[in-house]
């Protein structure tokens, strides 16, 4: 019956035209007979035709009684609406502008983020079938790869890659460009084809393949200039040649690394390929159709089991973990995106309110008309009805000025994203639009729909009341609006809350001490091609040269280091202490490993705690030394003077070639400021160096201006080699910020939503004064006259906007110590119930609370008693 | 025009309606015709609201509509009796045969 009715009613709407020629046309054969019988019966054709009119009665009455039944009445009735609604908004453009202005700040502001969310969460990743696609969490080697993938029966295919810098050479300056050494299976595995030529085939994939490359569109575009008979040619990198076999489609990228060439690892490093203990590759796996992670888990774990079996020298610790790849890529950045998607609705929930009690303010000042209207047989259904699509259309309009206005934030947003978060551009899709439709609807429904309702009960009356100059005792409370207040306050509390936990924490990360002085220090990083100096002796002549060259360049004194501090890597070891027990091969500490050269220590103001520094005597040939950190000391060497202890690499060959510490050095923040400082050896380049170390990351400590400086380097690195690209140019200041650039990321955001819900709570219970000012007038005016106070006037007014606040702070207090605790994985050593911010944030917002109650207050001692009196 | 015919009560023109189509199909101003005849004149039905009457019923499903050729051969439309119809039909039907007779033993015997 209901689904009649509605089909109905929709083929009414949907066939209106069509229906109406019927309704014509079935009315019209009823007139044609009526007239005939007439006829027939000997009256004149005239008489017959107005007789049956007159019958029948007016002809637009009974359509318009069909029309009234077939329903349509609805549609037309929500147009006149609408109509009236557009009307009578444009008449108060001030406060059509306030309540637009108001939502599109909140819709703003969601829509913004949830753009963010919906790109970085829910937007699949951009491979065919991309839920089969796993990643497992830590790095292996390409021979157990093969491995793991020959035993195990889940997976449809696999693929590794390991991100190295490469020279490219030969087309003008050299450049230092990123490259992808993959095995053949991984492009299969992602399930893409290159847009031209093709990928890596499996039988290059092996000792003595051909030396190909595959290129990525934009090094394709940039440096072959996008020539479409590229393949076949050859190209340079580090100084071997390869041929050109593919180019990848534009919007290809790796799913977490970049990559300006695809290189066989096979290819690149022929030598280091078969070393099944370097576990240098992140791995990809793709289910076949059907299998599932916890069974594909099991297999690999099986699969870790027998290589731990078959390689205990080297693979006894496996324990690798699959995961979603999609996981594994958005899996660090979800807590922190949910809970500013959090707060960012709060701000809408304020916004609301304010909308909510906009509306009602006008309410009264309409009252008039509504009454007219009311009085002139408008059911109040009706009313309401026409409110609700004043509401709804405001909140249209406000969530439509908000889309534009997050397109500006995403902007905003961009340019502030840590790189943590891999986003290239924020698109506003389907799904974006529909959020926001939904969410204005949903606003202008709801939050309508309250003072509306409202409204038809005790505003007006109470309005009418006032307007009848009753001089009422009472205080013109409504219920409704001192609630919205309240929730303001309590909301703009919680988000103040959040941002003030997460501004100490992030306070308390940026007074970490390093462990050296970032100041003035900039960084860059060389490799030496291994073609050109293969050999140990050569790399440190280079390295000494280069130095030498530096220092004398006037206000600067340079060091070099393998990984620097904050860079993100660093080489882990396993060490046996001399006279400690031995411990079973596999188990052993594993320790930061560090080559140095020059005054490291000195450069980077590294505090040396006992012993003595590296020393220019300390180079190949004489006894080996090493310095430790204080963590070192501290795990490995507790309640033992370091000074004189020997260490040596684990499975190094016997007999051991010990190194002696000389020194300990402060702890440094290597892997970044939130993270325990972790055991470390440095050693000489000149001491400890092997074929593959060929990095280096330069620290230069400056009393010159850093651009001229960079200069000077540079042309002295290339007047010793003009073939060698430098890269990563930064100070350690930037390298510094860089490394807490999520946080700060956090920081911001929340910081300016707290400040966005206290300013609308502000303007909340400002407006509320304000209106209660204006309302009772009248009555503070024969206060006024009856001699009272400045103070006594300002209690008068001031007393309910200050009580509901206060009430919304300890309400809001309650509320944050309830939801603060989901922040837990986004701050820094703050606790989400620390007492200090609590109280702060709420004296703030306290009086915050104060002045917006007393600026309209302010307003009420002006008032001239004679003038509020007239007013009667 | 029968200067005693008396306008229906209010809610019994769906009825008639009704009971008038539970025969054949029929057009609009055969309803109202065929009310007229066999109540012998004796009702009339305002023709203004037949038609509103005859949307509604068809609104709530109770009839259907269709196009047809009238017996002067012209295009009209024809209205009959769904099942949900016929159902409301005795429904009603039997509801104002108690009413009815209700109705008429309080005027006999009170």
């Amino acid at each position: 019956m209901l689904l009649h009715d509605l089909l109905f009613r929709l083929r009414a709407l949907m066939q209106h035209p069509a229906m109406e020629s019927e309704l014509d046309d079935e009315l019209r054969f009823h007139l044609e007979r009526q007239t005939d019988k007439y006829v027939k019966s000997g009256m004149s054709e005239a008489e017959a035709a107005r007789r049956a009119r007159l019958e029948l009665g007016g002809l637009d009455q009974v359509k318009n009684e069909c029309r009234a039944v077939r329903g349509v009445s609805l549609v037309e009735s929500l147009v006149q609406d609408l109509h009236y609604s557009a009307r009578t908004l444009l008449h108060s453009p001030v406060f059509t502008a306030c309540a637009v202005l108001t939502l599109a700040l909140g819709i703003g502001a969601n829509t913004a983020i949830f753009s963010v969310i919906n790109r970085v969460l829910l937007n699949p990743l951009p491979y065919p079938n991309s839920q089969e696609l796993l990643a497992a969490r830590q790095n292996d080697s390409l021979p157990n790869l093969k491995d793991m993938q020959r035993q195990t029966h889940s997976f449809a295919s696999s693929g590794g890659v390991n991100i190295a810098p490469a020279d490219f050479t030969g087309n003008g300056e050299p450049v230092r460009v990123h490259a992808a050494y993959v095995d053949a299976g991984l492009l299969a595995t992602l399930g893409v084809q290159p847009m031209l030529g093709r990928w890596i085939s499996a039988e290059e994939d092996t000792t003595g393949g051909a030396r190909n490359v595959v290129l990525s569109y934009r090094f394709w575009r940039d440096f072959l200039g996008g020539d479409a008979h590229a393949l076949g040619r050859a190209i340079r990198l580090s100084d071997k040649t390869y041929t050109i076999i593919g180019v990848m489609p534009r919007d290809f990228t790796l799913p977490r690394e970049l990559a300006d060439v695809f290189v066989s690892l096979w290819a690149g490093y022929p030598e280091d390929a078969p070393d099944r203990d370097v576990h240098s590759m992140h791995t990809y796996w793709r289910l076949k159709p059907g299998a599932t992670l916890p069974q594909a888990q099991a297999e690999i774990a099986q699969a870790d089991h027998r290589l731990a079996e078959d390689f205990p020298d080297t693979e006894k610790e496996r324990g690798t973990v699959l995961m979603p790849l999609h996981e594994s890529l958005v899996g660090n950045v979800r807590p922190a995106l949910l809970i500013l998607f959090g707060a960012v609705g709060l701000v809408l929930l304020i916004a609301c309110a304010n909308f909510a009690m906009l509306l009602m303010a006008r309410a009264v000042t309409r009252q008039r008309e509504l009454m007219i209207r009311a009085s002139l047989g408008a059911r109040s259904g009706r009313l309401i009805r026409q409110r609700l699509t004043e509401s709804t259309l405001l909140a249209l309009v406000g969530g439509a000025t908000g889309l534009l206005a997050a397109k500006a934030g995403t902007t905003l947003l961009l340019a502030l994203k840590p790189a943590e978060l891999r986003l290239d551009a924020i698109p506003m899709d389907a799904r974006v639009f529909v959020f926001v439709f939904a969410i204005s609807l949903l606003t202008g429904l709801l939050f309508g729909l309250l003072p509306a309702w409202s409204a038809t009960r005790g505003d007006i009356a109470e309005a009418l009341r006032e307007n009848a100059r009753t001089t009422s005792t009472g205080v013109s409370r409504n219920p409704l609006r001192s609630l919205l207040v309240t929730a303001e306050l309590a909301l703009a509390l919680i988000l103040l809350a959040g941002a003030g936990l997460l501004i100490k924490g992030f306070l308390r990360l940026r007074s970490v001490d390093p462990g050296f002085n970032p100041g003035n220090v900039m960084t860059m990083y060389l490799q030496l091609p291994g073609a050109r100096y293969p050999q140990i002796p050569s790399q440190t002549n280079f390295r000494r040269e280069l130095l030498a060259r530096i220092n004398s360049l006037p206000g600067a004194e340079a060091a070099m280091i393998t990984d620097l501090p904050l860079a993100g890597n660093y080489v882990g070891h396993r060490v046996v202490v001399d006279g400690q027990p031995a411990r079973a091969v596999g188990t052993e500490p594993e320790v930061q490993t560090l080559s140095v050269m020059g005054n490291y220590f000195g450069v980077m103001q590294i505090p040396l705690r006992t012993g003595r520094d590296f020393s220019a005597m300390d180079r190949a040939g004489e006894p080996l030394v090493a310095i430790v950190n204080q963590a070192f000391v501290k795990q490995l060497l507790p309640g033992q003077n370091p000074i004189g202890t020997r260490i040596d690499w684990a499975r190094s060959n016997e007999p051991h070639q010990w190194m002696t510490i000389i020194g300990v050095a402060g702890d440094v923040k290597h892997s970044g400021l939130d993270q325990l400082a972790e055991p470390a050896v440095y050693a000489p380049f000149s001491q400890n160096d092997e074929r593959w170390r060929r990095f280096m990351t330069l620290v230069i400590r400056t009393r010159v201006p850093v651009a001229g400086l960079v200069e000077n380097v540079k042309k002295q690195l290339w007047s010793m080699d003009s073939q060698m690209p430098v890269s990563d140019i930064q100070s350690m200041d930037d390298l510094l910020a860089v490394s807490v650039a999520q946080q700060r990321f956090n920081v911001l955001l929340l910081g300016s939503f707290a400040v966005l819900a206290v300013a609308l709570a502000g303007v909340g219970i400002y407006g509320m004064v304000a209106y209660r000012v204006n309302q009772r007038t009248h009555e503070i005016g024969l206060y006024i006259a009856l001699g009272a106070q400045h103070r006594d006037v300002l209690r008068l007014v001031m007393k309910d906007g200050v009580k509901l606040g206060l009430l919304g702070i300890v309400l809001g207090l309650a509320g944050a110590i309830a939801l603060t605790r989901v922040m837990v994985s986004v701050l820094f050593e703050v606790k989400p119930t620390d007492p200090a911010t609590l109280i702060g944030v709420a004296m703030l917002l306290a009086a915050v609370t104060i002045l917006a109650c007393y600026i309209p207050a302010r307003r009420a001692l002006k008032i001239q008693p004679m003038t509020a009196l007239r007013r009667e | 025009m029968p200067s005693r015919s008396i306008d229906l009560p209010q809610g019994t023109l769906d009825l008639l309606i009704l009971r008038t189509l539970s025969l054949e199909p029929l057009h609009g101003w055969a309803v109202s015709e065929r009310i007229q005849q066999i109540s012998s004149d004796v009702l009339r039905v305002q023709q203004g609201s037949l038609y509103p009457a005859l949307h509604r019923l068809e609104r709530r499903g109770l009839i259907k509509a269709r196009w047809g050729t009238s017996e002067n051969n012209r295009k009209a439309k024809f209205y009959e009796l769904t099942k949900a119809g016929r159902r409301e039909l005795e429904i009603e039907q039997d509801a104002w045969q108690k009413l009815t007779a209700a109705v008429s033993q309080i005027l006999e015997t009170a």
